[in-house]
């Protein structure tokens, strides 16, 4: 999984390269918005981390440009300010998610690993987060590479929770999910759903209980 | 020159001033017009009384033929004294007297003529206010020359009757002059009010605005008496809106330049930490590290102290805050931190809205949250709250941990405090950036036992929205 950082202050982007290396990624930096550009259009990445303040063209500016020309490679904003109305703005152009300074280097790592594993489902069938392996055509799971057994609402929950590892997922969410049309369930059917899950799936991913919001799959990586 | 400030007797009030500086000359110069009018009214009425008295001495004296003298009855006769008399009351007492001032006829006890009055003295008739009887009156005295020798005739009469006219003229005029008088100052009452109207309705205005509202008056509602000082008011807004966003503008600025080498310096010791070579060196880096962590956490916290001030001076900025996705956001930022220490963090949302400034906002549940885990022992619960009563959005994070002093809970609000026995990374900035926040946002806080007695429950109240034309 090959990474592009843009980012000017060296002490950050050497953390980040290093970081981001340490986890498992190929990683590569410019400094500017121009040579970011150059690089995107002549060499493959799976995610652009862009920082905010750049010299001469800003962050911003350079999520607009890529998004007009037509590139969708997922893009991670870095900022040091806080400030809502960037974080809006970041999400409205075409930024895949937000982060702001200081970071910790694994959640940078997680985040990335998440926002790979969202765009790649999107265009292939295969999802795999540590042992767990998902084939969303097939809808079929994969355990330490043997096949496990689970219900068609089972599955469901499961992929909701996939689809968005490291994310809380609304308990209605994963409700509207498993309930057809014309089926009453009540909140607990979750429960069952999701304990019964967190049975076959043993210590391969841990699924968290967010009391009063849904819940949450972790990526054991992360 | 020097001004010398007017000495001031408690609260000046422009329309008081008014009311003093009109009413006070207007009543005086009422009441000396009601006396000119009793003065000038009562020469009249006396001249018509004394002229009737008169015309009785010269009715007398047409009785009075040449001889007759011992005539004279000690009554005029019933004839003369009725058209003497004309009103009931008039007792006209009469005295006939010769040269050597010897009673000729009438009564004994009416006084002599002044020394030397002749049939020639002028005035004749005379007149003059005399007592009789203990009783004020009035006395005519006419002189004539007689064959038999001068004579005089004293009429008098009692000046109670002449009185009651001039009283009656009296409270007429009073009456209609007080009438007057209260029209006038019920006049001037509502004009003062009348023509203060418009300053009033820009005090209203002001009033009614917030402390931190700073967007600029209609200078051209105002009269033009006080423009200038309107005008000057609005500068002086435009000048405060321009300190709190430079300051704004300085403050995110300052956030920027310090975050970046801070992530960078975070980030590297991070990778030190971890690095195998270090590991002779790893608690120090580690030490290192937290420091740095607690250094950035720190700034940030200043940070949003200063920024809290100055959007509160922005109140422009107030838009509608779901609470609920507040709640959610901070639920799934904490959640890790929640994780690693075996902490129950969970979330009770109900629909609330507050007005306000999101990230304001997001950072006071933050740090509330912060507290909350901070304080909270492994395996404990922190639950974060929102909902809305009677049309006012509340905000509560309760725990269970060990609770905070009722008698350390006025306290922990100041900057740089910390609770007692407090462990653990902090800045003591976080309780007072909370009770800024909601100062900005007319919010209450209040610092209560958890349920049962137990851990803390912090809960913010927002005032009922008013819907703003929504």
């Amino acid at each position: 999984m090959r990474i592009l950082i843009v980012e000017d202050d060296e002490l950050v982007a050497d953390a980040l390269e290093r970081g981001l290396a340490q986890a498992g990624f190929v990683v590569d930096h410019v400094g500017t918005a121009e040579q970011a550009e150059a690089a995107l259009a002549a060499d493959e990445f799976d995610l652009a981390v862009v920082d905010i303040g750049l010299p001469r063209t800003d962050g911003l500016s350079l999520v607009r440009r890529l998004r007009r020309s037509g590139s969708d490679v997922p893009v991670l904003i870095i900022t040091a300010r806080d400030a809502l109305a960037d974080r809006v703005d970041a999400l409205d152009l075409g930024a895949d998610d937000y982060m702001t300074k200081p970071f910790e280097l694994p959640e940078v790592a997680a985040r990335c690993r998440a926002l790979i594993r969202r765009t790649r489902s999107a265009t292939s069938a295969q999802l795999t987060i540590g042992a767990v392996a998902l084939d969303l055509a097939s809808r079929t799971v994969q355990l330490h590479g043997h096949a496990l057994d689970v219900t068609r609402r089972e599955w469901s929950v499961l992929e909701c929770l996939a689809l968005d590892t490291g994310r809380v997922v609304r308990k209605e969410r994963l409700l509207r999910a498993i309930a057809g049309w014309d089926e009453e369930l009540t909140p607990n059917a979750v429960e069952v759903y999701v304990s019964r899950l967190r049975a076959k799936l043993g210590d391969a991913v841990a699924i968290h209980t967010v009391r009063g919001l849904g819940y949450r799959l972790d990526d054991p990586a992360a | 020159m020097t001004l010398q400030p007017e000495p001031v007797s408690g609260p000046t009030s422009l329309g008081r001033r008014l009311l003093v500086l009109l009413l006070a000359p207007l009543a005086v110069l009422l009441i000396a017009g009601l006396l000119f009018d009793y003065i000038s009214s009562i020469g009249p009425v006396r001249g018509a009384f004394d002229r009737s008295l008169g015309d009785a001495a010269l009715v007398v004296a047409a009785y009075l033929r040449p001889g007759s003298l011992e005539k004279i009855p000690r009554e005029l006769p019933p004839e003369v004294s009725a058209t003497l008399r004309g009103t009931g009351d008039r007792a006209l007492r009469l005295a006939v007297r010769d040269g050597a001032g010897r009673l000729l006829a009438g009564e004994s006890n009416l006084p002599l003529p002044p020394a030397g009055f002749t049939a020639r003295s002028t005035p004749n008739p005379a007149f003059a206010d005399i007592r009789l009887a203990g009783e004020p009156a009035r006395v005519a005295w006419y002189a004539l020359a007689l064959d038999s020798g001068p004579t005089t005739i004293t009429v008098a009469e009692s000046t109670r009757a002449r009185d009651r006219p001039s009283r009656e003229f009296l409270a007429v005029t009073m009456l209609v002059d007080i009438l007057q008088l209260l029209a006038i100052l019920l006049l001037v009452i509502l004009g003062v009010r009348r023509g203060l109207k418009p300053l009033l309705a820009l005090r209203d205005q002001l009033a009614a605005r917030s402390a931190s509202e700073l967007e600029s008056l209609d200078e051209h509602s105002v009269p033009a008496e006080v423009r200038t000082l309107v005008a000057s008011l609005n500068a002086l807004f435009a000048r405060m809106r321009a300190t709190a966003e430079s300051q704004q503008k300085f403050v995110a600025d300052a956030a920027h330049q310090m975050r970046t080498p801070l992530a960078g310096m975070q980030a590297q010791l991070e990778l030190l930490e971890r690095d195998p070579q270090a590991a002779p060196v790893r608690d120090r880096i580690h030490a290192v590290g937290e420091g740095l962590r607690r250094l950035a956490h720190t700034a940030h916290q200043l940070l949003t102290l200063a920024r809290a001030e100055s959007a509160a001076t922005l109140e422009r900025d107030f838009r509608a805050v779901d609470l609920r996705q507040l709640i959610e956001q901070t639920v799934t930022a904490q959640l890790d931190r929640a994780l690693a220490k075996s902490i129950d963090l969970g979330a009770d949302a109900e629909p609330a809205t507050a007005t306000g400034i999101d990230w304001l906002l997001r950072e006071m549940l933050n740090n509330l949250t912060d507290n909350a885990l901070n304080y909270t022992p492994s395996g404990g619960t922190v639950t974060l709250r929102c909902g809305t009563i009677a049309g006012a959005a509340f905000l509560e994070v309760e725990d269970n941990g060990p609770g905070i002093e009722a008698t350390e809970r006025p306290l922990i609000t100041e900057r740089f405090r910390r609770a007692a026995g407090a462990a653990g990374v902090g800045t003591g900035l976080g309780l007072a950036i909370v009770s800024d926040i909601a100062r900005v946002h007319g919010a209450r806080l209040s610092i209560d036992t958890g349920a049962g007695g137990r851990g803390t429950l912090a809960r913010i109240e927002f005032p009922a929205r008013k819907d703003r034309g929504a």
